[in-house]
């Protein structure tokens, strides 16, 4: 039986390789498409403020706000100028309209000497109650975005403004308090010391207070064995696309069974000493080998390659063995669903057609093209039924939640009954061909 | 010509014979009933639509009939199907090869799947490739093949493990003269050497130069059976053919 079955096995892998168009489909396409909507995404999670940006700092002012800016927003990447040529307001405006930095930070002339006279009105304001607090004595600093950037890099860029700006107004309002609270002090003892005011001297304070928060928050990804991946394109559009190109075996699979049938080698095949599902075992180990390969392809172009076009690498991380299986259960989902594909269809143009589009509306409705959080609540109900669905949230769960195979047992036995339902709905059909001839 | 002096031993009967297909108002086969000797090479005739395919898918194991039973040198093809698959071959009406794949490519795996292995395998594809007269096309692709020569490759698969009883299901259809007349002298070749045969075909002078018994068939019965010159005797016709038309008519079966 086993020599039967890999003589099944051998051939079919001697055919797919001949088909040269077959083979484009099935590695290129994926690899095609990872390499591509992995650099799209990337761009957009840049827009969306995930990755470092680049911010045009126009200081009109020249004082220690923008010093401060600059070191305090050290993780963007602030141009003051551009080849030696300081940047005027209108050329911020250009530039960031234009799509060529992602946000402008303008600081008015004075800026940082009204914050400071404003500064010293509230503080002396707040010691004496009857000094009125000159308000409006600094102009207000703007913040220009690209109207592609998404809410989260806007939020993100104004709270980290809003924070130096706040820990300078701190800074600023602490030494002033230090310069004076001794003058305040010393002049209220002298009006009630009479005779001996001119003996009181108050020794200048030098109130040295750390403007780094004492309570940290430290944020991290949630993972059980600690390791925290950063979900990034990378981590996603791997084990997405290479899911998306294994289901497409089911055209091969499909077609092959198909034009067995059409060309009476399945009758030649029945005619003979051998039981059918032998046939079918080699042919479904020779498909799966090629998922495997599929798999492998892509694997090795997240690993290898999207750091040579400046991605990060894909991280396989520490439990391998059960992203094997998961790839094992994937492969086996996609090849039985090919059997029956090619056992309902008629033909290949049938099998091809609806093969693709199911294959399509899987992986759109299972989170390949779009995450699945990121769906419409119609959508993340729908997406439950997806098979390409049920690989992704293994393949995440064991790549960027560092989880095991006892983590995605649940799809793995969804993928496992889904392979056991199509089979047997095509050997339902395969039967009943086999008796009625029709 | 078919051998004569061989044992009498029945090689295939076909006994009450009833396929309905569903959605189909009258039966594919109705009641038919054939009885092939040992050593015979048996014609089976008929227009377009008279049964004859799905005769030799039942007779062959491939389709199960509504009604009666088919024994092949005494083993019943349902019950005792795997024992009937070891004897029987088949060459069907398509060309049913890989054609991606070298003749002797597709021989090889046919082979495996007939349980031939190793040396015993690969001298046999060489016999079998010699035999249909493509030993030194054998490693090209069937694809690139001519009709001829992709008719002559379905006829070395289906005698590739020495049936004792071999299916040929129109085996010269749509091909030049020297193909046919070279697969022709082949199957007599292999009837001499002792396999029996079962024969469809459209062309009444194949069956007058090649078999030994003719059934001329129609709407899924069998109207005549016997040898070509005795049946044509006995109806009175110079030919097959006469005989054929005189049975089935002439009207056009769309």
């Amino acid at each position: 039986m086993f020599g039967k079955l890999f003589a099944t096995l051998v051939k079919d892998l001697l055919l797919l390789w001949r088909d040269r168009a077959g083979l484009l489909v099935l590695f290129v396409m994926p690899a095609v498409l990872v390499v591509i909507i992995t650099l799209v995404q990337n761009n957009v999670y840049k827009l969306m403020g995930e990755t470092a940006a680049r911010v045009i700092l126009v200081d009109q002012d020249q004082g220690e706000l923008g010093k401060q800016i600059i070191e305090r927003m050290s993780r963007v990447e602030m141009v003051t100028a551009i080849a030696g040529e300081t940047i005027s307001e209108e050329m911020a405006i250009d530039l960031v309209a234009g799509g060529d930095f992602q946000a402008g930070i303008i600081i008015p002339a004075g800026t940082t000497s009204g914050m400071i006279a404003e500064a010293e009105s509230e503080v002396r304001s707040s010691l004496t109650a009857d000094t009125p607090v000159k308000k409006g004595a600094a102009p207000e600093l703007r913040i220009l975005f690209d109207p592609t950037v998404m809410g989260g890099f806007r939020s993100a860029m104004q709270n980290s403004l809003a924070m130096v700006l706040m820990e300078y107004e701190v800074r600023t309002k602490i030494d002033l308090l230090s310069r004076l609270l001794p003058e305040y002090v010393e002049t209220e003892m002298k009006k009630s010391a009479g005779n001996f005011a001119e003996y009181i001297k108050v020794p200048p304070f030098d109130l040295k207070m750390s403007t780094d928060p004492i309570l940290k928050v430290r944020a991290a990804s949630a993972s059980r064995d600690g390791l925290a991946v950063v979900p990034t394109p990378v981590q996603h559009n791997v084990p997405a696309w290479a899911l998306f190109g294994m289901f497409f075996i089911v055209i091969p699979m499909a077609g092959s069974l198909i034009k067995e049938r059409q060309e009476e080698t399945l009758s030649r095949l029945m005619s003979m000493p051998v039981a059918y599902s032998v046939i079918l075992a080699g042919k479904i180990i020779a498909f799966m080998l090629v998922c495997c390969a599929q798999f492998t392809l892509i694997y090795l172009l997240g690993r290898f390659v999207l750091p040579l076009l400046g991605l990060e690498s894909f991280r396989l991380g520490p439990e391998w063995e059960a992203a094997l299986i998961v790839v094992l259960a994937a492969s086996l989902a996609a090849t039985c669903y090919g059997i029956m594909l090619g056992t309902i269809c008629k033909t290949y143009e049938q099998a091809s057609m609806f093969g693709s589009i199911s294959v399509v509306a899987a992986s759109a409705i299972g989170g390949v093209m779009v995450p699945v959080y990121a769906m419409p609540a119609i959508m993340q109900k729908l997406s439950v039924i997806s098979p390409i669905g049920w690989g992704l949230k293994a393949f995440l769960n064991i790549f960027i939640r560092g989880g095991k195979v006892s983590a995605v047992t649940g799809e793995l036995s969804l993928l496992l009954l889904f392979s056991g339902a199509t089979a047997f709905v095509a050997w339902l059909i395969f039967s009943r061909r086999a008796t009625t001839g029709s | 010509m078919a051998a004569t002096n061989k044992e009498q031993t029945i090689a295939l009967e076909a006994s009450g014979l009833v396929k309905l297909y569903k959605g189909c108002g009258r039966p594919a086969l109705d009641g038919f009933s054939i009885v092939i000797r040992e050593g015979d090479i048996f014609g089976l005739l008929g227009p377009n639509g008279a049964g004859k395919t799905t005769a030799i898918s039942i007779m062959s194991s491939l389709l199960r009939a509504s009604r009666g039973t088919v024994m092949i040198f005494g083993a019943d093809t349902r019950r005792q199907a795997d024992k009937v698959k070891e004897m029987i071959g088949l060459v069907p009406q398509e060309i049913a090869l890989y054609r991606q794949l070298t003749a002797r490519e597709n021989l090889r795996y046919f082979g495996k799947l007939y349980g031939i292995k190793g040396r015993a395998l690969g001298s046999r594809i060489d016999e079998c490739l010699d035999f249909v007269g493509l030993l030194p096309k054998a490693d090209q692709l069937v694809e690139t093949y001519s009709g001829g020569m992709k008719r002559r490759v379905n006829l070395a698969v289906g005698i590739l493990h020495q049936p004792k009883l071999l299916f040929l299901d129109e085996p010269t259809v749509g091909i030049d003269a020297q193909s046919r007349d070279m697969i022709l002298a082949r199957l007599a070749a292999l009837n001499q050497a002792g396999t029996t045969m079962v024969y469809t075909t459209h062309y009444m002078e194949e069956a007058e130069r090649l078999c030994s018994e003719v059934a001329i068939m129609d709407s899924g019965r069998v109207l005549s059976q016997g040898k070509p010159g005795e049946l044509m005797k006995d109806g009175g016709h110079d030919t097959l053919q006469d005989m054929f038309f005189s049975l089935t008519g002439r009207k056009l079966r769309d």
